[in-house]
């Protein structure tokens, strides 16, 4: 799954010790790398192992701080002072920014962070720079994840007393194939291989599966299936899944997942308290206003964590130039400014229970994962929905993901457990559909979303014009009916169709996706009543587009509009 | 996770026959036909090893049992082919429109019951074209094979014979040893197709008594004769039924009735061996 170039070098490093690897498998391990938090777990031979840094912790602040020659991670050493955060040399938050064009949304909403975000909004990769000595030093989301998967890796190096290669990690449901492409591309640069990237709530699901599978075992009570619904909310990203469970087999019935997190919910909070004339302060890049919106970033954050526990919170705070904050925020008036982005997350729940066509009462289990799993909205909201007196108790919101993806790592490293808590399996789906651009901008979808992966599914499709011997296939991933609501995955051209009226030669497009979540587009061209098609078919390894993948679509629309169009084939009477 | 590009077949333009086929049943005669996929070697009940009449919740099991085998988490890139027939038998096993049209249709092809049933023996891994089946008239019962290859066949020491148990319970070379090691060559490598008919077959069953004369137990002398026998029987019957039905212009409604009856007429007319295998199968589950 990691790009080639990096993984070749790898493995001529190991080749020595293949033979040995062989017989003793790598378990792979997992790592949850947050929005705002990353951590690390193992399979020890026995259960789950969540890995302690130096300052014995599990859970480990995401950041990376360019101070000296050497950039430094949250998980290896510890900030002076807790406002260092907001001095313009930390960059976090990356997971927000990773594999996104300038004009995303989520990207003109991270330039309020305490460091340098650059947009041009013409569909090309934001800049993203760090304070360092007064020079703003650029840096990329891949390196800055890639730094703390290095000091996670070296953590885990360090306390298994092995190198580590292998490596399961969580990812949001919404990622799409693109951006899943780029924290690949982290992993390859922190040396490590992706075995599976899963998204959170699947990794919940595994655990979840683990744990039924023991209260089985225990009470030798029937193998009876278990509907569980998933919503993990962390800072970023807001996720859902349903599963269905038993015997150890958890199959993901509906996936869905949006960037909303408790990111949104801060600056939706910060904008609220900040005084009308005051707002410009949020867009600024003056580095002493920087500051000073980070050092409001971090009061409103404690405000927060504050009110869930809490019916009102103060918030106090210098804005400088004789401006100042004096203000009790109230529970109420939290979750009024942010109906919005809580509407959307009662959304996502109804539209994953409509997916998975599971009706309420049929959900056994409900279970809330994620830092943000703690604000009372939240809770209230979910029991509400799904008309439950209470959330499942067996696991800790902060650690489950992380367990998950290590019991994954060890399932898909090929270790069994002479107890049978290995005796696991998650069957995937897919969250986003993926299909082509046809009949000039429609997106048809050739495969759907939430379908059970691996698959592989095959439409046909014809030429618009008589005598056309080209055609482009521009591959999308998404939900929308145009194409420009969807990721553009990639493109490429077929070739040589042999001339013939419109409507008559037959381009059967079809598409992969195996148990790694690797997508490939094969394409072919066959002329009615024959069997063989007239030339070599192309295979194509998405996604193929690069960092200007705003661009991309636009500069393919004006080159050639819809002169190399395709029309789904009507099956004709 | 590199998987060699040789791992993926374009469905289309695959050169396996039956996957061809449908290729040319979707361009030219998909005549308010749905997209099914029916090919011998996809008959969706035969892969999940459950019976036509079995219901969502044992095909589930099985799905999961299945799934636990051979899902690319568990056995890698080599089970990427097999799973995704499986996902694609379980979509449509588990929904109910979805499941009718396909009995409809996997019966108008007149294939059900001859060559997709599952026998006596089980499989272990996929199904592959061949087959082992013991001629239970010839073998002497002198326990060669069973000594040679004990995870495939069994002794049946009440009929004094050997029988497949598990087909490829062994690995290859344990399973020439022994089909060699026969003193009276009893062991046949046959195609799968027709295994279940001669498995069926070769089964001792009462005989018609007159008075005091005849009674007790019986099976053919030569039962692959008897099995073509079988066969040819099964066709000629669905020959007749077919050609009476009315070929053209029928409304939906029609159709679908008369999809629906026939379906269940030869799921009647094959109670005896389905009635046969059930019993099996829910063994086969149990033991695993």
């Amino acid at each position: 799954m990691a790009q080639a170039a990096y993984t070749v070098a790898s493995d001529s490093e190991n080749t020595g010790e293949g033979n040995t690897s062989m017989t003793f498998p790598e378990i792979a391990i997992g790592i949850d790398v947050g929005t705002s938090h990353c951590s690390v777990a193992v399979w020890n031979g026995s259960e789950v192992e969540i890995l302690r840094n130096a300052r014995n912790q599990k859970m480990m602040r995401s950041y990376v701080l360019f101070k000296d020659d050497t950039p430094s991670g949250g998980v290896s050493s510890q900030l002076s002072h807790e406002q260092e955060i907001t001095s313009g040399s930390a960059i976090f938050n990356v997971k927000r920014l990773i594999g996104r064009v300038d004009s995303d949304p989520v990207v003109q909403s991270c330039k309020t962070l305490p460091f340098l975000v650059q947009t041009l909004d013409v569909g090309t990769r934001p800049f993203i720079a760090a304070l360092v000595n007064d020079v703003w030093r650029s840096t990329t989301p891949e390196e800055v994840i890639a730094i703390s998967l290095v000091e996670l890796k070296a953590l885990a190096e360090v306390q298994l007393k092995r190198p580590v290669r292998d490596v399961v990690l969580t990812v949001p449901a919404s990622f799409s194939r693109f951006q899943l492409a780029r924290v690949e591309q982290s992993c390859a640069m922190a040396g490590l291989r992706v075995l599976r990237l899963m998204p959170e709530p699947t990794a919940v699901a595994l655990l979840y599966a683990q744990q039924q599978q023991q209260s089985v075992d225990d009470n030798q009570g029937s193998v009876s299936e278990k509907i569980a619904l998933i919503f993990s909310m962390g800072a970023g990203y807001s996720d859902v899944a349903i599963s269905a469970t038993a015997g150890g087999v958890s199959q993901i019935k509906a996936l869905a997942g949006c960037a909303i997190g408790g990111e949104d919910l801060l600056q939706n909070t910060i904008r609220y308290l900040l005084p009308p004339d005051s707002k410009h302060l949020l867009l600024t890049q003056t580095i002493n206003e920087i500051r000073s919106m980070g050092l409001l970033r971090l009061a409103t954050q404690e405000a927060i964590h504050k009110l869930s526990s809490d019916t009102s919170a103060q918030v106090n705070f210098d804005l400088g130039d004789g401006k100042t904050i004096h203000k009790v925020i109230t529970r109420e008036e939290f979750e009024s400014v942010n109906r919005d982005a809580f509407e959307k997350c009662k959304a996502l729940v109804r539209q994953c229970l409509h997916d998975a066509k599971v009706d309420v009462e049929n959900v056994d289990d409900v279970i809330l994962v994620g830092g943000c799993s703690r604000i009372p909205w939240v809770t209230n909201m979910v029991t509400e929905t799904l008309k439950k007196g209470e959330i499942y108790k067996g696991m800790n919101p902060l650690e489950a993901a992380v367990i998950g993806v290590a019991l994954e790592g060890a399932v898909a490293s090929g270790i069994n457990d002479p107890f049978g808590s290995l005796d696991l399996l998650t069957i995937q789906a897919t969250p986003l559909a993926v299909g082509i651009r046809a009949s000039g901008d429609n997106f048809v979808p050739v495969i759907p979303r939430n379908t059970t992966i691996p698959t592989r599914k095959d439409v046909f499709f014809t030429t618009v014009r008589d005598n056309q011997s080209e055609a482009l296939i521009i591959v999308y991933e998404g939900e929308g009916e145009k194409v420009g609501e969807n990721h553009l995955l990639g493109y490429f051209k077929i070739a040589g169709i042999p001339p013939a009226a419109k409507g008559v030669p037959e381009i059967n497009v079809c598409m992969d996706i195996d148990a790694s979540n690797t997508l490939r587009v094969l394409a072919g061209v066959l002329l009615p009543g024959s069997r063989q098609p007239t030339g070599p078919i192309m295979e194509v390894r998405m996604p193929t587009v690069d960092d200007s993948h705003g661009l991309c679509a636009d500069a393919l629309n004006r080159t050639y509009g819809t002169s190399l169009d395709l029309v789904t084939l009507k099956k004709a009477a | 996770m590199a998987v060699s590009a040789g791992a993926i077949n374009h469905p289309s333009f695959d050169l396996n026959g039956t996957r061809r086929r449908t290729g040319v049943i979707k361009c030219c005669r998909a005549k308010g036909r749905k997209d099914l996929k029916f090919g011998s070697d996809r008959d969706y009940y035969t892969l999940l090893g459950v019976s036509p009449d079995s219901t969502s919740l044992e095909i589930k099991e099985a799905y999961r049992n299945l799934q636990k085998k051979h899902h690319p988490d568990v056995a890698g890139q080599k089970g990427h082919e097999y799973t995704l027939k499986l996902n694609e038998a379980y979509r449509v096993l588990m929904r109910e429109d979805l499941r009718r049209d396909y009995n409809a249709s996997a019966g108008r092809s007149g294939r059900r019951g001859t060559s997709e049933a599952v026998g006596y023996s089980s499989w272990r891994g996929p199904l592959r074209p061949q087959a082992l089946f013991v001629d239970e008239n010839a073998c002497i019962g002198c326990r060669e094979c069973v000594h040679n290859a004990s995870n495939t066949f069994v002794m049946d020491d009440e009929l004094g014979c050997a029988r497949v148990r598990i087909q490829y319970g062994d690995d290859d070379q344990k399973l020439e040893v022994s089909v060699d090691s026969c003193p009276v060559n009893c062991i046949h490598w046959i195609d799968r197709e027709d295994l279940p008919v001669l498995e069926f077959v070769i089964r001792p069953r009462t005989k018609d008594g007159y008075g005091v004369f005849g009674g007790g137990w019986e099976r053919p002398s030569n039962v692959f004769a008897a099995a073509k026998a079988f066969t040819k029987e099964m066709e000629r019957q669905n020959a007749t039924k077919y050609a009476s039905a009315p070929v053209e212009e029928e409304s939906p409604a029609q159709a679908k009735a008369r999809m629906d009856a026939s379906a269940k007429m030869r799921r009647e007319r094959f109670s005896m061996v389905w009635d046969f295998i059930k019993g099996l199968n829910s063994n086969i589950w149990k033991d695993k």
